[in-house]
């Protein structure tokens, strides 16, 4: 299976870097083909520009080269992978704004007599492998906007029998060593398996 | 105290920068001071820096690159959002805001021994968000679940005041709204505004 891996955390030397390093060389050894996008080593903008809010609904949403370069890649691959540490419950901004400005119309969707169209059928599993400094019943209480967005409202434009994984660290900041290698080797040994 | 209000859109002259007008005019309407916030105006950078994950447990000084807008939240007593909805939430640059506004020493108080974190937002009793939504509400509320809305009422509202309310004021399915459609939102809008601020500058007194 071809596979797009898009991680985001400022630090090579992280936790999440090491967790974005097991989901890689689980997929590998699992005789998949991987692509990885680090939006932080890119230098990623996550910003949608002015001239891109203007171009989103056109025919040719995409005005940018990292967009394009981008974009190819998400229609090369069958399984979408997003590795991040969830800040505020959600995604941190840079991989927010990958979403905002690569899955765009005409990559992620079209609309068409006013009806949205997927076009991520292309894509049978969305995985996410994330952090949280919380406890997972407050992760439950605050409502969990990382999963909510990339579980439900990615998932509604992917293929019809897209397959939903979700690997999570809670407590990351006091759980200790052991519990982190433990989680680094889940990770791998399941992406070995997807 | 001001009522800061946080906007996030690319483009001068779209629906939500006329949003945004209407809440100003009725926050001012209702009395009170208004703070604007204009993050693209600003060219406001949402990428959390390096040296910022690094220091997260660190309470942040003055000298900090973002200490004009930790005096401005601190001298806020209703926190008002207005941003587009794109993917379930806020704009990435309202989303790095969060990410790197929201930290040690301004928002909260970080207890490292204890994995726990105090709100420093008590100031603040309103909490209100002014978004649009290019989908329908079932898309929104049933599938989607609406994260950009419950980073507001009920993440941001652990950092305020148990007595803080939180105002939800949507427009769902702009994408296929008409002119009359638009109008009665931007009116509803105004009329939220006025109340907020009211409230504001009763709590002035």
């Amino acid at each position: 299976m071809r596979v797009l891996v898009v991680h985001a955390h400022p630090s090579t030397e992280s936790f999440s870097a090491a967790l974005a390093g097991a989901a890689v060389a689980g997929l590998r050894r699992g005789g998949h083909e991987v692509r990885l996008l680090d939006l932080y080593r890119e230098g990623f903008r996550p910003a949608m520009s002015a001239e891109e809010r203007r171009a989103y609904d056109t025919t040719e949403a995409i005005v940018s080269a990292d967009v394009a370069d981008h974009a190819a890649q998400v229609r090369w691959a069958e399984a979408l992978v997003f590795v991040y540490p969830t800040w505020w419950s959600g995604l941190p901004a840079i991989l927010k704004g990958w979403l905002d400005r690569v899955l765009v119309p005409g990559v992620a969707f079209e609309l068409r007599d006013e009806r949205v169209r997927p076009l991520l059928r292309n894509i049978r599993h969305v995985v996410g492998i994330t952090t949280y400094g919380s406890a997972r019943r407050f992760v439950a209480l605050t409502g969990d906007g990382g999963r909510r967005t990339l579980h439900r409202a990615l998932r509604m434009l992917t293929a019809r029998r897209c397959r939903r994984h979700w690997f999570a660290l809670h407590e990351l900041d006091s759980v200790g060593a052991e519990a982190r290698a433990a989680f680094v080797r889940r990770v791998e040994t399941e992406l070995a398996g997807l | 105290m001001t009522v800061l209000v946080v906007y996030a859109h690319p483009v001068e002259g779209s629906f939500v920068s006329a949003v945004r007008d209407r809440v100003i005019a009725g926050l001012s309407a209702g009395g009170a001071t208004v703070d604007v916030i204009d993050l693209y105006a600003d060219g406001f950078d949402p990428v959390v820096p390096e040296d910022d994950w690094r220091s997260h447990a660190a309470v942040r000084t003055d000298d900090h690159p973002l200490a004009g807008y930790a005096q401005r939240l601190r001298a806020a007593d209703a926190l008002v959002f207005v941003h587009p909805t794109w993917w379930g939430g806020a704009p990435a640059i309202l989303k790095g805001f969060v990410d790197r506004l929201f930290v040690n020493g301004v928002a909260l108080t970080l207890d490292v021994e204890r994995n726990r974190i105090r709100g420093r937002l008590g100031h603040v009793r309103d909490l209100a968000v002014f978004a649009t939504h290019g989908s329908p509400w079932r898309i929104n509320a049933l599938f989607e679940g609406e994260p950009g809305k419950l980073l507001v009422s009920r993440q941001f509202r652990l950092l305020c005041s148990w007595r803080t309310r939180f105002s939800w004021v949507p427009m769902y399915g702009l994408d296929r709204a008409d002119a009359g459609q638009r109008a009665e939102y931007l009116a509803s809008v105004e009329a939220r505004a006025v109340r907020l601020g009211r409230r504001s500058a009763a709590r002035r007194r």
